[in-house]
């Protein structure tokens, strides 16, 4: 039996390599400015919290992280403390040139932004072992040409980071079309008109991680984030045990024939099982890009960061209660199911 | 447009570059079925992880002194005789096997065995042991195989989207209780809490990591997995699943354009950055176009971007080490 291999770090103390900060590593603190900086069409300034808290259906509370809107406070507390879960969503339209100011709030610990699905520079990707995570403030460039459902989130210690909640969605809305009457809602150029939209922002929550620090584990420390074990599952930052059934945004009442945009993001790790309760939805794009055929469906699988656009088939009146189950990514055995409810009147 | 050798020499084993003279990355069409030699040796050993710990694997290798995980990939062109030899050089049997390609049967442990077969089945196969299932392809008994269509050098299957170059990556999830219990011909009774995370058998280490651009080490860096193109060089890419969990493929700058499905062409071609990669030897094609970053302002054509899991607990090692996972890194040049 040969003994093969090398390079190990030698166990769990850390050690050398990368940019250190504090006490983590494999991190590369930079903020500099953004080549080729021009006047932005909008711009979307972000600070950070990391003292937000989301209360649960039975009471007990779970740590968050995210990003605020406006620069936050000192040491990342919002004026109140915390922030909103998720973070406050960016909309923009196809053809914008856009600013995300990342302000990072002191000089504790360092985030990104990547803009998950746009295809920026690589300066503006967000990646830190690739460009830098920034200990101050950047402004991220890009123009917005696919119109679709996309979301940001944090991408340094990204496996924590985006768990802790650092997400918010990020919509591109397609140009005008000329002929449509003012007011008109498209999914993309082309696409089909939608009167009203919900998204679900479909995640799972670990309790047992919510305790840890910005940094935890980058220096080889076992803090056993290979295993995710959910407690609690959530659609779009309300907990999908009951309360997702009536949150505004997530659940819906429309009227029969009325055109209803879901925009779902698979914002957890583990794979999801989305149930329509018996609704029918035509999938009409994914991961920002318009299918070539849209796809009649009445439940789907995702996986992490899939997003699916479909506009659901309200021609039928009745309660009808959406299901989504996160399965385990090894045994597929169902760790809970969020749950939200369109009515159609 | 860049071509390369693939000429690896590695503390994993040095390989051979592949069939014919042909590299891994371009394909040469011919116009005759040709009879393909191909000999791997099942070894084993340890190789150590990004914590330092020495993990038990076995492998298709190139040598009888060598651990090569995964076995080499090979190409070869629809209608091609293979011939296959499998020198068995551990003390249990095991198996070659290619869904509906060829199966060689239980090989016991000292001894070879010599097969062949026909290239029959356009597109992405994954070779494997299937005895004493899964657990010998999990520590490692895998593999991958093209089959060329005739005479074509850029599409996956007759009428497919083109492409300049090919790449194979093969994921693979790692529970060391598992591995040794193998090692000890036993079958494992614990729960499977994958630990590491590979991609073609190495992990990532990101800059200043020790490691970091070594070939042999680095999955960001291994010629076999990382990606270099210029604008316009459309690569294939074969991707596999050998280990346990469902993975999401997922890459930055380009979306994928998503061909296959556990074997099945797609309907329609989608373009997706993730894409569902399902356990246990799930299969997808896709093509990373290397077209110019659509949403760069100002435009860009080169830059460095990464390829990882979404599946994010896979980007760690031993529960922290986050970046010492499945992922490699996408050059535009």
């Amino acid at each position: 039996m040969g003994r093969m291999g090398g390079g190990g770090m030698g166990g769990g103390d850390g050690g050398g390599g990368g940019g250190m900060m504090g006490g983590a590593c494999y991190t590369y603190p930079a903020s500099p400015a953004t080549p080729g900086l021009v006047n932005p069409d909008v711009s979307f300034n972000r600070g950070i919290y990391m003292n937000g808290s989301m209360t649960m259906d039975d009471g007990n509370s779970v740590r968050i992280w995210g990003f605020t809107d406006g620069d936050g406070g000192m040491m990342g507390g919002g004026m109140d403390g915390g922030g909103s879960f998720p973070s406050p969503a960016m909309r923009v339209q196809e053809g914008q040139i856009v600013h995300s100011n990342l302000n990072v709030n002191g000089m504790m610990w360092v985030h990104t932004i990547h803009h998950h699905g746009i295809e920026p520079s690589m300066e503006n990707d967000g990646v830190g072992h690739i460009s830098w995570d920034v200990d101050g403030t950047y402004t991220y460039q890009w123009r917005a040409s696919s119109a679709g459902t996309y979301f940001y989130h944090c991408h340094t210690n990204t496996v924590l980071h985006a768990e802790m909640g650092m997400y918010g969605a990020l919509i591109i809305d397609p140009k005008p079309k000329p002929n449509d009457p003012a007011g008109t809602k498209r999914a993309f150029k082309d696409g089909p008109i939608y009167d009203s939209e919900v998204i679900w922002a479909v995640d799972e929550i670990d309790s047992r991680w919510h305790s840890l620090s910005w940094d935890a584990g980058t220096c080889g420390a076992d803090v056993g984030l290979n295993l995710l074990e959910p407690d609690y599952f959530i659609i779009t930052g309300v907990d999908g045990a009951q309360s997702a059934l009536t949150a505004p945004g997530i659940s819906a009442t429309v009227q029969v024939g009325e055109r209803l945009l879901v925009r779902y993001i698979c914002a957890g790790y583990h794979p999801q099982e989305v149930r329509l309760g018996g609704l029918t939805a035509d999938i009409v794009a994914s991961d920002g890009r318009p299918l070539p055929n849209a796809v009649a469906v009445q439940s789907f699988r995702a996986i992490s960061a899939e997003r699916y656009d479909m506009i659901i088939d309200t021609s039928e009146p009745g309660e009808y209660i959406v299901e989504m189950d996160i399965n385990d990514w090894v045994t597929g055995q169902t760790w809970g199911t969020a749950k939200t409810k369109i009515t159609i009147i | 447009m860049k071509r390369r050798d693939f000429l690896r020499v590695s503390t994993l084993g040095a390989t051979a570059s592949a069939m014919g003279g042909v590299s891994l990355l371009g394909w040469v069409p011919r116009a005759q079925a040709a009879t393909i030699n191909k000999t791997y040796y099942i070894t084993d050993g340890y190789i150590e992880q990004p914590d330092g710990t020495d993990v038990y694997f076995r492998g298709y290798s190139g040598g009888r002194y060598s651990l090569n995980i995964p076995g080499e990939s090979l190409i070869v062109q629809e209608g091609d005789t293979v011939n296959i030899t499998i020198v068995n050089t551990l003390s249990n049997s095991h198996s070659f096997v290619i869904d509906g390609l060829v199966d060689s049967g239980s090989i016991r442990g000292g001894r070879s065995s010599s097969f062949s077969f026909v290239a029959n089945k356009v597109g992405s196969h994954l070779f494997y042991d299937k005895l004493n299932a899964p657990y010998n392809r999990l520590v490692g008994l895998h593999g991958g195989l093209a089959v060329m269509p005739q005479a074509s050098s850029n599409e996956l299957y007759v009428g497919s989207p083109q492409f300049v170059q090919q790449y194979f990556w093969i994921f693979n999830d790692i529970d060391p209780v598992w591995h040794d219990q193998i090692r000890q011909g036993r079958t494992p009774t614990t729960k499977y809490i994958p630990r590491y995370f590979t991609l073609n058998g190495l992990s990532g280490r990101p800059p200043g990591a020790p490691g970091a651009h070594d070939p042999n080490i680095d999955a960001m860096t291994d010629p076999r997995t990382a990606l270099h193109g210029h604008i316009g060089d459309r690569t294939l890419i074969r991707v596999f699943n050998a280990g346990k969990a469902d993975q999401s493929v997922h890459t930055h700058a380009n979306h994928m354009e998503w061909l296959t499905e556990n074997g099945q062409i797609r309907p329609d071609i989608w373009r997706k950055d993730c894409i569902y990669l399902d356990a246990n030897k799930g299969a997808i094609d896709v093509i990373f176009p290397f077209h110019a970053p659509m949403d760069a302002y100002p435009p860009v054509t080169t830059g460095t971007f990464p390829m990882h899991l979404h599946t994010e607990m896979s980007q760690t090692a031993a529960g922290g080490l986050y970046m010492f996972g499945s992922m490699t890194d996408i050059y535009f040049e």
